[in-house]
């Protein structure tokens, strides 16, 4: 509610105002109800018709995301943080360098660099009279089209035929030094125009359609702009973790394989931002964003090159600067347009100058460190070919799976050893002690002879049993007969939960990897029977492109850890002798999935012959 | 009575021709290879065979595939099935066609040899005998099943026992109980897991074991 006693025009506009804001707070909420943080995906991509105005292609982009976000909310979610972020800085981005040149077209052949700036209305005086224009800096003369006349003794000239090229929108500025100017540093005169002193025209016109934030065109105040770039900056801060965790889940491969990917490639990465600092240097032109997109692919598709092309592209980098820091007044005057930005530094002073030669010598400094990491190691490796990192990885890899193999095997004989020792053996030890004592016995006792038999045959069973236990642990009979489908099959069965089981397999495989596939499978499902309190599992087997992958789902509770069980391990280690990878997705509360791949060949199907 | 024996190992094939002659089985042939059992069992069609789950040439389940084959064409071919281990799977797959007669026994239960020539008798005569390990495992599988967790313990045991193809002369001997507790225990089994219930032995296994095998 208003306060009490406010006047009424006041109270009107406070409830209007605390109607809109209600309005908007309901649909935003709607909206998130309905779509998930996905839906707001829409309302960044309205953002950029804010910045850059009603285009096509701002258009397009609010209705891509419209779509994405209606039929698929879970990517949009994903997207958001990312969008606003890049918006949020784009935004911050466009509020720093609002009123300067980036989109502004120089048609006449001289610099536009905005210095301190006197903003003229009208021609003062009117049209046809002359403008005095006082002490140094450009001359920002804005209004309806008009004669001006630049006038003050230091060579009078009409600026009519200037407008007409800058068009209405234009803007003129008028420089008080000529291009002629040398001196390494801080040289050439300047200072206050003095009657006599040759001046220079410099004719920028926008380009593009409408002009970015601030100016007439765009449609955000701004004002609005700073706080709404750090609201999106914020808000997409707190998103990403959530976006990042919910991909985690949905991918487990792709964060690490990215990461790797980055670090083994991070020289070729640094091409991007290098190159993207040219955009800063020479504005947003069609060459300097080409260049970024180059960048892009080659970090992407050549890593090694785009690394030899980082420090190259800094040592360009850092000769402009030193360029700009020693000639900053002849440039100024304009022989190759606005270029008297360098990063940070806006060049306009000796000041700025030295600025801008410390940030060209870090460059360089930078640029002299990559050398030997990039171009030289890359020099290095053709001139002395050493051995392949890719060859020696996998040597290592066969090195330790091997090991894992050989571990395997040795615990494995150790285990049937004391198997054999302390079951058969000792029972056919006690068998045959017992058929002695039946020689004994007999002539003298036969009926206590017999009652020995009986515990004799008795042994002999339990050899048996005993026998066929270890068999079972070894090399599983079915496993044997009829190969992993059957086997796998017949494993369902022995285990106490329903189990379906799905067998794509046309073929046999090789023993081992049957062997190692069978037991993977045995453990994983034993887990899911242990552990998960599941009420039913799914195995999904299917050889396709010469990789056997299974699939083992359960609906229990989740939470099974890789890294945590030894027995996962050990299917892990199992199947990476056959180059076999596993990955487990059980988060918390279920369901657990444990997809197994083995690269191996399927033989012809054994045909009974009879 | 004539026999089939087909057995890979000659020991244990000789074993097995002396015992089944001790007890005035006529040996109609004892093979050593799955296509020999076929062939065998083909033309001699004897009363029973007697047949190694393993045999050459592949030294895998070719005894139980010539003994399902000769199956196929002769349905309801008694045929005893021995082997050092049992599965579920090949349970499965001889009791498939619902023809009874047919037996799946641990090589071991030769052992005991009444027992053994006893199993043998009641495929002959189209009876269904199925390992107590066998029976075992099915009855761990349905361990959760609600109706079977209702069956008082010795309803269970008889239940075990029926599964295994026994008679209720068989049952009764093996708790010492009455036959006619046996029959009150099997009429309550069969009301409790709702199963038709059926006065033949033979058919009354097989309910029991498909119900089991579902």
């Amino acid at each position: 509610m208003p306060p009490h006693g406010a006047p009424g025009p006041v109270r009107a506009t406070m409830v209007g105002m605390w109607i809109l804001v209600k309005t908007v707070w309901n649909a935003l909420a709607r909206l998130l109800r309905h779509f998930g943080w996905g839906g707001l995906l829409p309302v960044v991509a309205a953002m950029g018709m804010a910045l850059f105005g009603v285009l096509p292609w701002t258009v397009a982009l609010v209705l891509l995301a419209l779509i994405v976000a209606a039929w698929w909310p879970a990517v949009a979610a994903d997207l958001l943080p990312v969008t606003m972020l890049l918006a949020g800085i784009w935004a911050l981005m466009v509020a720093a360098v609002a009123g300067s040149v980036a989109n502004w077209a120089v048609v006449s052949r001289s610099i536009t660099f905005i210095g301190p700036q006197r903003l003229i209305k009208k021609p003062p005086g009117g049209p046809g009279k002359p403008t005095a224009v006082k002490g140094p800096g450009p001359v920002f003369i804005k209004g309806p089209p008009g004669p001006v006349t630049v006038k003050g003794g230091f060579g009078a000239q009409s600026a009519q035929n200037l407008q007409a090229v800058a068009g209405p929108r234009g803007r003129i500025t008028v420089l008080p030094w000529t291009g002629t100017l040398h001196g390494p540093l801080f040289g050439g005169p300047g200072g206050p125009l003095k009657p006599g002193m040759p001046v220079q025209y410099s004719v920028a016109r926008p380009v593009g359609g409408p002009i970015p934030v601030g100016h007439p065109g765009g449609l955000l105040p701004t004002g609005l702009l700073v706080p709404l770039a750090l609201l999106l900056l914020a808000l997409g801060l707190w998103l990403t973790p959530r976006a990042i965790a919910r991909l985690r889940d949905r991918m487990p491969w792709l964060v690490p394989y990215l990461r790797r990917w980055a670090v083994e490639n991070r020289w070729g990465v640094l091409l991007i931002p290098v190159t993207m600092f040219g955009l800063v240097v020479f504005g947003v032109r069609p060459w300097t964003v080409a260049a970024v997109l180059v960048a892009v692919i080659a970090a992407v598709r050549w890593p090694k090159v785009a690394a030899d092309l980082v420090p190259v592209a800094l040592v360009g980098f850092a000769a402009w600067g030193f360029a700009i820091a020693s000639s900053w007044q002849s440039l100024a005057a304009g022989r190759n347009g606005h270029q008297a930005i360098y990063g940070a530094v806006q060049v306009s002073s000796p000041q700025m100058a030295l600025l801008a030669g410390a940030e060209a010598s870090v460059f360089l400094a930078f640029a002299a460190w990559l050398v030997p990491r990039t171009i030289g190691a890359h020099a290095r490796t053709l001139l002395h070919p050493g051995p392949d990192p890719e060859l020696a990885g996998r040597v290592q890899q066969l090195t330790e799976t091997r090991g894992h193999a050989i571990d395997a095997a040795t615990s494995e004989l150790r285990r049937i050893e004391r198997d054999l020792h302390d079951g058969a053996q000792a029972r056919l030890v006690a068998l045959g002690m017992n058929l002695r004592a039946v020689e004994r016995m007999l002539p003298t006792s036969p009926q206590a002879a017999l009652a020995l038999v009986a515990e004799a045959r008795e042994t002999s069973s339990r050899a048996l049993s005993d026998l066929r236990n270890l068999v079972r642990g070894i090399y599983p009979p079915v496993l044997a007969d009829r190969g992993l489908g059957h086997a796998v099959q017949a494993l369902a069965l022995d285990t106490p939960l329903p189990v379906r089981v799905d067998v794509d397999l046309p073929g046999r495989l090789t023993a081992p990897v049957e062997s190692a596939c069978y037991f993977a499978v045995a453990e994983v499902l034993a887990n899911a029977v242990r552990h998960s309190g599941a009420s039913h599992v799914d195995i999904r087997m299917q050889h396709t492109d010469g990789t056997l992958r299974i699939e083992v789902c359960d609906d229990g509770i989740g939470g099974a850890d890789q890294a945590k069980g030894t027995g996962l391990q050990g299917v892990e280690r199992r199947l990476g002798t056959f180059d076999g990878i596993m990955a487990v997705s059980s988060p918390t509360g279920g369901p657990t999935m444990v997809v197994m791949e083995v690269p191996c060949a399927l033989s012809s199907p054994k045909i009974f012959s009879s | 009575m004539r026999v089939v024996v087909a057995e890979d190992l000659f020991l244990l094939r000789d074993g097995l021709a002396r015992l089944l002659g001790a007890y005035d089985f006529e040996i109609a042939a004892a093979v050593d290879t799955a296509p020999a059992l076929l062939r065998a069992l083909l033309e001699q069609r004897p009363d029973v065979a007697v047949v190694d789950v393993r045999l050459p040439p592949s030294f895998a389940d070719d005894g139980l595939r010539a003994a399902l084959e000769a199956r196929r064409q002769i349905p309801g071919l008694p045929v005893l099935l021995l082997s050092q281990y049992v599965e579920q799977l090949y349970a499965r797959e001889l009791l498939a066609d619902q023809a009874g007669a047919v037996g799946y026994l641990l090589k071991d239960r030769v052992f005991n040899d009444d027992q053994f020539i006893d199993a043998i008798r009641a495929v002959a005569g189209g009876g269904t005998v199925m390992d107590p390990e066998v029976v075992t495992k099915l009855l761990g599988r349905r361990s959760r099943d609600e109706p079977i967790t209702r069956l008082s313990v010795r309803e269970q045991e008889v239940l075990e026992l029926m599964a295994e193809g026994r008679s209720n002369t068989a049952i009764a001997q093996r708790l010492f109980v009455t036959e006619k507790a046996v029959s009150k225990h099997t009429t309550s089994i069969f009301s409790k897991l709702g199963l038709a219930a059926s006065e033949d032995d033979n058919r009354r296994v097989l309910a029991v074991l498909a119900y089991l095998n579902s």
